[in-house]
């Protein structure tokens, strides 16, 4: 019975990846490899596209993702990476450092923002956190050098780094402090009696035996943000941009749209045949590289597992 | 025993599906882009709230070409966002609603008019400066914010402003009106578009060509309003060939209260309904 549960969860599974692969072939079949690469503009050709269905001349295809993936990478690897530091040290005093009557109120709370809805940090996001980028960091010398190309208006990687760090820290945490618990007091003891002071202990090997714990929920992390779709539709600005580091400083101010949200958008044109085939293949990278971030976390931790279980 | 459960849950099913499809009637259309989101909300409703039997098709292919197949009969209506031309011999046209969009700025702003060529160079790009704006009071960059391709506003835009070049890139899509309307209202350098019902407290609502954006005038004919247009359902021959069940949805949301909200909702503006 149970054996047939899985193998029913299994055949779903992989009915749901062959579906989004069949839909999205004719995009990546008329693209092949420059679906990947730059070139035009990225919304025009999402627009040609969906018209494509209507004119009767033959389908579009031509799509050209990279300003869509720069951005994913952009945001997501931004956000992961201040998340990861800042999460590591709050877990790192949650459980090791902090009075237990503190540690008592820190826990269910991170545990209680790591599962607000998302659609509810966007809203925080477009009310406060846009228009205080857009009307107090922004200057008008720096509007004034890309007027005509994009609008800097607060819609930009700053906002939507800083509110998908928000995002996905407390799940960091929230799963960083579990394995950081789960560390054998004896190991920590055993430091501690040779006299290694707190913090060398802690580090060396409290932290050091819950990697397999750290890399688990950066993992969930990692896959949390790139599939993030509401909230980056809200704020990170919709132009089909890749912010350009070499831009200066201002580059943190460029719009760009991440892939998910892209779906989110042109969620109207699916009836559209190339259109639905354009995002479905969006879908289909976005499905590919969520494999991929979970196996390499699967072979990362299988590499830690000498330091302890997780 | 299981091949019984089966049994009553195919009968279950098909006692489910028989009472919706006794006397249905799926209505076909096609036609105009612009007006295909008033036109899908008006189905929506009309289908849960008035009349369970009734169901509708509509292929967004164009205004021409929606005319052309009520001509040939592969339509039985169809949405056209502009007056009846001579090629449009043999088919009805009926005045269904009105377009009408309002120009937004930020209070801020001391602009209290625009020209449709100026709202023109801003949405392409060429002006990209408050100072080349004369009223505006503002020497700042221009923030023009606009909807996505989604919306019927958008369309209506693109084609009673920009002549239907593309916006320029500068422009900031958004994926609802709302969205415009709170973006205008915190951002003291940007101008935005939005139907009627969005004109609230926050935004200040500019005279366009001189002609104040207020209900009482995209509705009233002639139409002085820049930015006002009907929108028309075209029926075919004199119109008395169409389906009962067709003619009554028109009636109902040309004239009913519900089908006015409804309409104001999805971006247009009710010409004859009931307030």
């Amino acid at each position: 019975m149970l054996g047939a549960l899985v193998c029913a969860v299994v055949a779903l599974l992989l009915a749901l990846i062959a579906t989004v692969f069949v839909h999205a072939w004719p995009s990546f079949a008329h693209n092949g490899l420059s679906w990947f690469g730059p070139g035009g503009n990225v919304d025009d050709q999402m627009e040609a596209i969906s018209l494509s269905a209507q004119t009767g001349a033959g389908y579009v295809y031509t799509f050209h993702a990279w300003p869509l993936i720069w951005s994913t990478i952009l945001i997501t690897g931004g956000a992961v990476t201040i998340a990861l530091v800042s999460a590591l040290f709050s877990a790192v005093f949650i459980i090791e450092f902090a009075p237990t009557w503190m540690s008592n109120i820190l826990q269910p709370v991170v545990r209680f923002l790591a599962s607000v809805p998302s659609v509810i940090y966007g809203l925080i996001g477009v009310v406060v956190i846009v228009p205080f980028i857009g009307n107090h960091f922004v200057t008008e010398p720096q509007k004034a050098s890309v007027a005509g190309v994009i609008s800097l208006t607060g819609y930009s990687l700053l906002a939507a780094v800083t509110v998908l760090t928000v995002m996905i820290a407390p799940l960091m945490v929230s799963i960083f402090s579990d394995g950081l618990r789960a560390v054998k007091p004896g190991w920590l003891e055993g430091s501690l009696a040779l006299g290694v002071n707190r913090w060398r202990t802690t580090w060396k090997i409290g932290v050091r035996s819950a990697r397999p714990a750290i890399v688990a929920g950066t993992v969930l992390a990692v896959a949390r943000a790139t599939g993030e779709a509401v909230m980056l539709a809200m704020i990170s600005g919709s132009v089909g941009f890749a912010p350009n580091p070499a831009d200066g400083l201002i580059f943190i101010y460029e719009p760009s749209r991440p892939l998910a949200p892209t779906i989110v958008k042109n969620i109207d044109q699916l009836s559209s045949k190339p259109a639905n085939a354009t995002l479905f293949a969006i879908a289909a990278v976005l499905l590919f590289s969520g494999a991929m971030v979970s196996l390499a976390g699967h072979i990362a931790r299988r590499a830690m597992r000498k330091y302890g279980s997780a | 025993m299981r091949s019984k459960t089966l049994a009553i849950a195919a009968i279950t099913l098909l006692g489910l599906a028989a009472p919706a499809s006794a006397g249905a009637v799926t209505l076909i259309g096609s036609g105009s882009v612009a007006a295909q989101p008033v036109l899908q909300a008006l189905f929506a409703t009309y289908t849960k709230k008035v009349n369970h039997k009734v169901h509708f098709t509509y292929v967004a292919d164009g205004g021409n070409a929606g005319v052309k197949d009520v001509q040939n009969g592969t339509s039985q209506f169809a949405g056209q966002a502009r007056t009846p031309l001579p090629s449009d011999a043999g088919t009805t046209y009926i005045k269904f609603y009105l377009d009408g969009l309002c120009m937004d700025v930020n209070p801020k702003n001391s602009l209290s008019n625009i020209t449709i060529q100026q709202t023109h160079d801003i949405y392409r790009g060429l002006l990209t400066n408050w100072s080349q704006v004369p009223g505006s009071g503002l020497d700042t960059t221009i923030d023009p914010v606009g909807r996505d391709t989604n919306g019927g506003t958008y369309n209506f835009f693109l084609q009673a402003v920009l002549n239907n070049e593309p916006p320029a890139s500068n422009v900031n899509a958004l994926t609802a009106d709302g969205l415009v309307v709170n973006a205008v209202k915190q951002d003291p350098n940007s101008i935005g578009y939005a139907g009627l019902a969005w004109q609230k407290k926050g935004l200040k609502t500019l005279k366009v060509n001189g002609v104040p954006c207020k209900a009482s005038k995209i509705s009233v004919e002639p139409l002085k309003y820049p930015l006002s247009r009907y929108i028309f359902l075209v029926l075919p021959g004199d119109g008395s060939s169409s389906p009962k069940a067709l003619v009554k949805f028109i009636d109902w949301a040309r004239r009913s209260k519900l089908a006015g909200e409804t309409i104001l909702k999805a971006g247009g503006v009710p010409a004859f309904n009931k307030k």
